[in-house]
């Protein structure tokens, strides 16, 4: 079966494992436990007529402390950054993240997930974020982990763009 | 290995392996307990592909052929990675690898104690920039928030002259805004474009000291008219001063020396040049255009071209001509807000916002 390797980057804390923790074990929890070291998880889509196997690297949160080391980025196929709406910081993050991505492996696939989309009223992420984000030419998806929302969309978006669009249907 | 060797081994959940011609691994250690879940199968041959057990290792052998191939002795860490065990448990491991004695050699540790421990450390310093980012951010909005009501008092302020002059609260709005992007055109601080904001549109504000009979004459004003009306910038400069306030403080410089002119010529200290502060120099220009383009009780607008044209005779004479030459490099931001800030524009916001009171 087709294998596809993806990852989630993003700065500590927006919602990385939360994210994956939700799509493959349907799974939710409040308490943050920070990530250290790469945690590599499967799950079997379907696009179109094609089956995949989503191989979904956890990669440790970016910070001061911690960077990604370039070997973890070998063979991606796509990736998804993650933004927490309610931190500004996080979106400088992703915007520096993507830009290394970009000219480190070219052109790949990638998604933005707007996490915590249940913090809504206190997301400090407006309109011209977004804005700047969409840009980019590559999806938006707003999530909530918590509540499962756009979760499903946010994997798929990239599944879709993993596959070669004649096998679509 | 000697069984002694074996024993450290074994005590630091460490295995070592070398790896055979056809790339797999066999290993020279004791087999550990946590490994057998990942590594052993009924076809048990002695030799592992460890790369199919440990998907993770996929990035790292290309580093570490290389590593082999130079016959480095050193060892090259693969970084960590965490496995789930038939318990359910967590496992965090690591890999180096080395050349030693003619063989390619791979360590894999499982890392126990010394992860739970960094990891601990490492939690404890995220949250700490979590909260640390969390109270910044409160102080952001506080502040901004705080911004907006001396903003609404200023506003507030300044229509109560208005109440008896013609200027509206419309004008005195775009003032502000006039001014705020000759200051980022300046490259003043975020904070001092926020001050300059509020603090020009008070600038006539002692005009609520100045007699009806002055103040509203529609007529030409005589010479002692014309000396009591001048009051209005010390009056206002007067009301504004004494606090600590940084707003107020740059709106007494305003309110004092909006009136006084680049080649000293002005009221009421007859203030040069940059003697006079810059705040108040933005502050006459703007208010200057302003009140030409817009209509008045007492005059027509004037088209832009000729008010334009006006003002730069008034270049280094009035007004500071280093700063009507940011000024004319910013028209187009000018007349946006010009166009945008009207009379009929704020009646319909204020109406709005009526309305969602109501609701
Ligand atoms: N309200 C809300 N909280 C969320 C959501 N997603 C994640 N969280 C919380 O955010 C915190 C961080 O989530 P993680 O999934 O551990 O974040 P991470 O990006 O993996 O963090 P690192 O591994 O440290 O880089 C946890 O407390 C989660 O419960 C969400 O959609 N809504
Ligand atoms: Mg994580």
């Amino acid at each position: 079966m087709l294998q596809k390797k993806i990852c989630l980057l993003g700065a500590f804390s927006v919602g990385k494992t939360s994210l994956i923790q939700r799509y493959v074990n349907k799974l939710f929890s409040d308490k943050y436990l920070t990530t250290v070291g790469v945690k590599i998880d499967k799950k079997q889509v379907t696009v179109g007529s094609t089956d995949l196997t989503l191989i979904v690297w956890d990669i440790a949160g970016e910070d001061d402390f911690t960077s990604i080391r370039s070997a973890h980025l070998r063979g991606l196929s796509g990736y998804i950054v993650v933004i927490d709406g309610t931190r500004k910081n996080s979106f400088d993050v992703a915007l520096a993240l993507h830009k290394r991505i970009k000219t480190e492996l070219g052109d790949v696939a990638a998604v933005f997930a707007l996490n915590k989309a249940d913090l809504k009223a206190q997301w400090v992420i407006n309109h011209e974020h977004i804005h700047a984000l969409a840009q980019l030419s590559y999806p938006v998806i707003e999530t909530s982990a918590k509540l499962d929302q756009g979760v499903e969309d946010l994997f798929m978006g990239l599944a879709r763009q993993l596959v070669p669009e004649n096998s679509e249907v | 290995m000697s069984s002694f060797l074996s024993s450290i081994c074994r005590n630091i959940n460490l295995i070592a392996f070398t790896r055979n011609p056809i790339g797999q691994f066999t290993p020279c250690s004791a087999m550990p307990d946590w490994l057998v879940f990942f590594l052993v199968k009924p076809e048990d041959t002695g030799s592992y592909n460890l790369i199919e057990a440990f998907p993770y290792l996929s990035c790292f052998i290309e580093d570490a052929e290389q590593h082999w191939q130079a016959k480095c002795a050193e060892p090259l860490s693969s970084g960590v990675w965490i496995e789930i065990d038939e318990l359910e448990h967590e496992l965090p491991l690591e890999a180096s690898v080395m050349y030693l004695d003619g063989q390619e050699v791979l360590l894999l540790q499982q890392l126990g104690e010394k992860y739970t421990q960094d990891l601990s450390r490492l939690q404890q310093v995220r949250n700490g920039l979590l909260t640390q980012e969390m109270l910044e951010s409160e102080v952001k909005r506080r502040t901004l928030e705080i911004r907006k009501r001396e903003e609404e008092i200023a506003i507030k302020l300044v229509s109560l002259t208005s109440l008896r002059d013609e200027e509206t609260g419309a004008h005195v709005r775009r003032i502000g805004l006039y001014a705020a992007v000759m200051a980022k055109a300046l490259g003043w601080s975020s904070e001092a474009i926020d001050t300059i904001r509020v603090a020009a549109p008070m600038h006539d504000i002692g005009k609520i000291g100045i007699p009806d009979r002055v103040l509203r004459k529609t007529g030409v004003l005589n010479d002692e008219e014309f000396n009591v009306m001048k009051k209005h910038t010390e009056i206002g400069a007067n009301m504004l001063r004494g606090t600590k306030i940084p707003v107020l403080a740059m709106a007494v410089d305003i309110a004092l020396n909006h009136h006084e002119r680049w080649d000293g010529t002005g009221y009421p200290q007859g203030l040069a040049g940059e003697k006079i502060p810059i705040s108040a120099r933005i502050t006459t220009i703007v208010d200057i255009y302003d009140a030409l383009v817009h209509e008045r009780v007492y005059k027509k607008a004037m088209p832009e071209d000729e008010a334009l044209g006006l003002m730069q005779d008034m270049a280094g004479r009035h007004l500071d001509p280093h700063l009507m030459a940011v000024f004319l490099s910013l028209l187009p931001a000018m007349r946006r807000i010009r166009l945008e800030v009207t009379e009929e524009n704020e009646e319909r916001s204020d109406l709005e916002e009526t309305e969602e009171v109501c609701v």
